[in-house]
């Protein structure tokens, strides 16, 4: 059967309680490959995602008209479940008995009220992957705080070094963990217990701490402080192993340039694209160690050049001459970006609300199992019917009644 | 019983400044991991901070974080009998993760397709700054440049102000977690079908995946947004007595999360406390108007001025405010949470003479450990006993060693 597994986690089912940030973007990249997702909402408690700008038109009005919320919901079904009524629980039984992967991250003891924590779920299927997302762990004395993603930036040790020099902390300017820290470790996880199911036959719990996951990708302060008892300085926009190392200003609203010389031969290079100006000759240009020495000085005179000329022209004839150089783009030139559109990045799904509309597709590409981005996010309870008449085997008449009284809301 | 799946997996780790903590994500969970490097060594070796602030070939602490758990083999691929050895281990492995530029191993002859066809369930993942594919895919780029066409760096500041770095590469790291989490997905894939596949990483797509909402803003409302940053408690970093802290005082229109922030300011007797007692808090337009914003800060940093970190964060969660650290290595090392859970890991290294300390385990498994594992390999260290393993008698070593096709120390 060589085609039968063309989608790489084609067969696997995710009950997914996950809401807000970093949960949906995790089981968003499992569904892209080939995953059944099924999420699980209600009236009484959408996700808070649904509410959060930007609007299409700008417009807020009902749930389905978030683009935040879109992004990270795409290839999902949707149920809608009051998990507060009694009568929910057996529902998400049938569920939990059919799935593979059972995902939240709710505070701490928040399934456990519904019966639902691990030692519950794992008698109701013994080859699930119970996965949850607390912030800094299940215990300890700052377990039960609270925070969002700009609060782990700042917390985990990314935002203190993000900084110019003499000026406050500025951080990435978004949730950043919550995009890129934790889910990924979170996969990461999940798919290790995946794996290792193949050879035990048996489910197990994945714990993220989501503290922790954020630290391994923002170690160097720490392990310098605990070397040598210094605390690193602000990057601006600087590299210690670089020189010109920054963003330099071009003609435009807005409009920078990232240049980054590592090597002697880079440096020439660049010499040669400016036009190998006498300045560049001096000695406290001459090596590496004497650039950085100067660099207030030497980010000036690369400005100076820089600013009377157009980013993209500049961006080419440097990376022709083979000096690492970058537009900073803003999210339209990104959108616009050939090279991301050749490659599948974006695609644009057509949503029954919102109409044809922007998603971007996870960053991995793979050469046999395609990532595919299939249906626009869902509506709450869009596949409330289809779901539990298809694999939960429920009847039309069943369904009716637990709509009625206020189950499937 | 224990890590039946990942004892016996298999993974060679060709990668340098970019790559190097894919691999690590699989050492930690108990893969054999072999880290290969080009017989000057891996360039990371050359980056710092330090151990004890000394530049040495073994020093560079990113090398020993995102080594460490590998075992070390120097070889040369642009060698006969170095290809050959590369061949013979990819013959026998699960994943190979490298970060060459696109090309560099077709050239050698050492393509996908050549690797694979001894070994079909043979898993290849590409970390390269632009992809294998696209216009872009033969260009140079840095940390910063890639930084930059994504797309992300353009958040990381407000109005008219360049973008900050974020620290430690956070565009390599990006792309290193979701090529983590693509060579899994590839592996489960494989191990269903027997069959490997080529995983292809771009640092921009990982960037350009990081925007949070921002391309749903151009493409849904046609506006172009920067940085949180400047809108009164939502996402607002303040000065205090030793450092800064970061607050979410509220989001949208929560008033269920400002009351708390109010009753922390009352009970505290801040000095003008109740001017934060009034609804118009509750509207973004006020909190983003320069009145807003500014009159939090006046009041809310003659408080924080008075006060450590540590006293805001421990006091401000008392009161359920979600308020953090700005934390720095210092601060990360000294966190209660992360002592008391036993975050951090110290780990002797008789090469450097001391110890050093690392960042621990992202996530807990109920059946998978986590595991720190040695030191990061010094150059050519297994080399001998990688190559005996292979099937390479002493005397084939040393042919080797002396042809200049691998190095051991």
């Amino acid at each position: 059967m060589p085609n039968s597994f063309e989608r790489a986690l084609q067969g696997i089912t995710v009950c997914d309680f996950s809401w807000v940030g970093a949960g949906p973007i995790a089981t968003s990249v499992l569904a892209q490959c080939g995953a059944k997702v099924i999420k699980i909402e209600s009236l009484k408690r959408p996700d808070i995602l649904r509410k959060g700008e930007p609007f299409k038109d700008g417009d807020n009005t009902g749930m389905d008209r978030s683009g935040y919320f879109a992004n990270r919901n795409a290839n999902k079904q949707d149920i809608a479940l009051n998990m507060g009524h009694p009568d929910a629980r057996e529902v998400a039984v049938r569920l939990i008995k059919q799935s593979d992967i059972i995902i939240n991250n709710f505070r701490v003891g928040q399934m456990e009220k519904w019966n639902l924590g691990w030692e519950d779920v794992q008698k109701i299927n013994p080859r699930i992957i119970y996965v949850t997302m607390s912030l800094q762990g299940l215990n300890g004395p700052h377990s039960e705080y609270m925070g969002y993603g700009v609060n782990l930036n700042a917390l985990c040790g990314l935002t203190a070094r993000a900084a110019f020099s003499g000026q406050p902390p500025f951080g990435t300017g978004t949730n950043y963990t919550d995009h890129v820290m934790v889910p990924t470790h979170t996969l990461f996880g999940i798919m290790a217990a995946l794996l290792e199911r193949e050879a035990t036959g048996r489910g197990q719990t994945v714990t993220i701490s989501q503290l922790e996951a954020a630290i391994s990708m923002v170690p160097s302060d720490a392990m310098a402080y605990a070397a040598n008892g210094e605390v690193l300085p602000p990057l601006g926009c600087g590299d210690p192993q670089a020189a010109p190392h920054g963003v330099y200003t071009t003609l435009g609203y807005r409009k920078w340039l990232a240049i980054a010389v590592f090597t002697e031969a880079e440096w020439c290079s660049l010499k040669y694209v400016m036009g190998n100006p006498a300045w560049a000759e001096d000695q406290k240009f001459a090596t590496l160690e004497a650039r950085l020495h100067n660099q207030e000085e030497l980010d000036a005179r690369v400005e100076a050049w820089t600013s009377g000329q157009y980013s993209d022209w500049l961006m080419e004839e440097l990376l022709r001459n083979g000096v690492k150089a970058g537009m900073v783009k803003d999210a339209r030139e990104a959108i616009e970006d050939p090279h991301l559109r050749q490659r599948g990045f974006w695609a644009y799904l057509d949503h029954p609300v919102v109409g044809v509309s922007l998603y971007n597709r996870a960053p991995v590409k793979f050469s046999r199992t395609p990532v595919i981005m299939e249906t626009p996010a869902p509506s709450i309870g869009q596949h409330t019917k289809e779901v539990l008449t298809g694999m939960l085997g429920y009847s039309e008449q069943e369904i009716q009644k637990m709509t009625s009284d206020q189950v499937l809301v | 019983m224990e890590n039946n799946y990942f004892s016996k997996l298999k993974v060679l780790d060709f990668t340098g400044e970019l790559g190097p903590y894919t691999a690590k994500m699989f050492a930690g969970i108990g893969a054999e991991v072999i880290h290969l490097e080009p017989l000057d060594g891996d360039p990371l070796r050359q980056i710092g901070p330090f151990y004890k602030n000394v530049k040495s070939r073994d020093g560079s602490l990113p090398f020993c974080c995102y080594n460490s758990g590998k075992r070390g083999l120097a070889l040369n691929l642009d060698h006969a009998e170095g290809r050959a050895v590369f061949q013979r281990l990819c013959a026998s492995a699960d994943l190979l993760v490298e970060s060459f530029a696109p090309g560099y191993l077709f050239q050698r002859g050492l393509s996908y397709e050549t690797l694979s066809a001894k070994n079909p369930k043979l898993v290849q993942t590409s970390i390269t700054p632009f992809g294998h594919t696209g216009p872009l895919a033969q260009q140079v780029g840095s940390d910063l440049t890639c930084a930059a066409m994504s797309g992300f760096l353009y958040l990381a500041g407000v109005g008219h102000e360049k973008p900050v770095r974020s620290p430690d590469n956070q565009a390599y790291r990006m792309a290193e977690a979701y090529a983590a989490v693509g060579s899994q997905i590839a592996l489960f894939g494989a191990q269903r079908s027997g069959k490997g596949q080529f995983v292809d990483v771009a640092c921009i797509e990982a960037g350009a995946g990081a925007l949070e909402n921002a391309a749903q803003f151009w493409d849904l409302e046609g506006k172009i947004r920067r940085g949180r940053g400047k809108e009164a408690g939502t996402a607002t970093i303040h000065p205090c007595a030793d450092g800064y802290i970061a607050i979410v005082a509220i989001m949208g229109k929560n008033k269920v999360m400002w009351t708390p922030f109010v009753e922390w300011m009352k009970q505290e007797g801040v000095e003008e406390w109740e001017v934060f007692d009034d609804d118009k808090w509750i509207e973004s337009a006020y909190r983003e108007s320069k009145e807003g914003y500014d009159t939090f800060c006046r009041i809310f940093e003659k408080y924080t001025a008075q006060h450590d970190k540590r006293y805001i964060y421990e006091t401000g969660q008392g009161y359920s405010v979600a308020v953090t650290p700005v934390s720095n290595g210092k601060d990360l090392l000294e966190n209660p949470q992360l002592k008391a859970r036993g975050y951090w890991q110290r780990v002797r290294n008789e090469t450097l003479g001391g110890d050093v300390v690392y960042p621990g385990a992202p996530y807990e498994f109920g059946e998978i450990h986590w595991r720190q594992g040695g030191n990061a390999p010094r150059l050519g260290q297994h080399t001998r006993e990688i190559l005996a393993a292979h099937g390479y008698a002493k005397q084939d070593i040393d042919a080797l060693i002396k042809a200049g096709a691998v190095y051991a120390e």
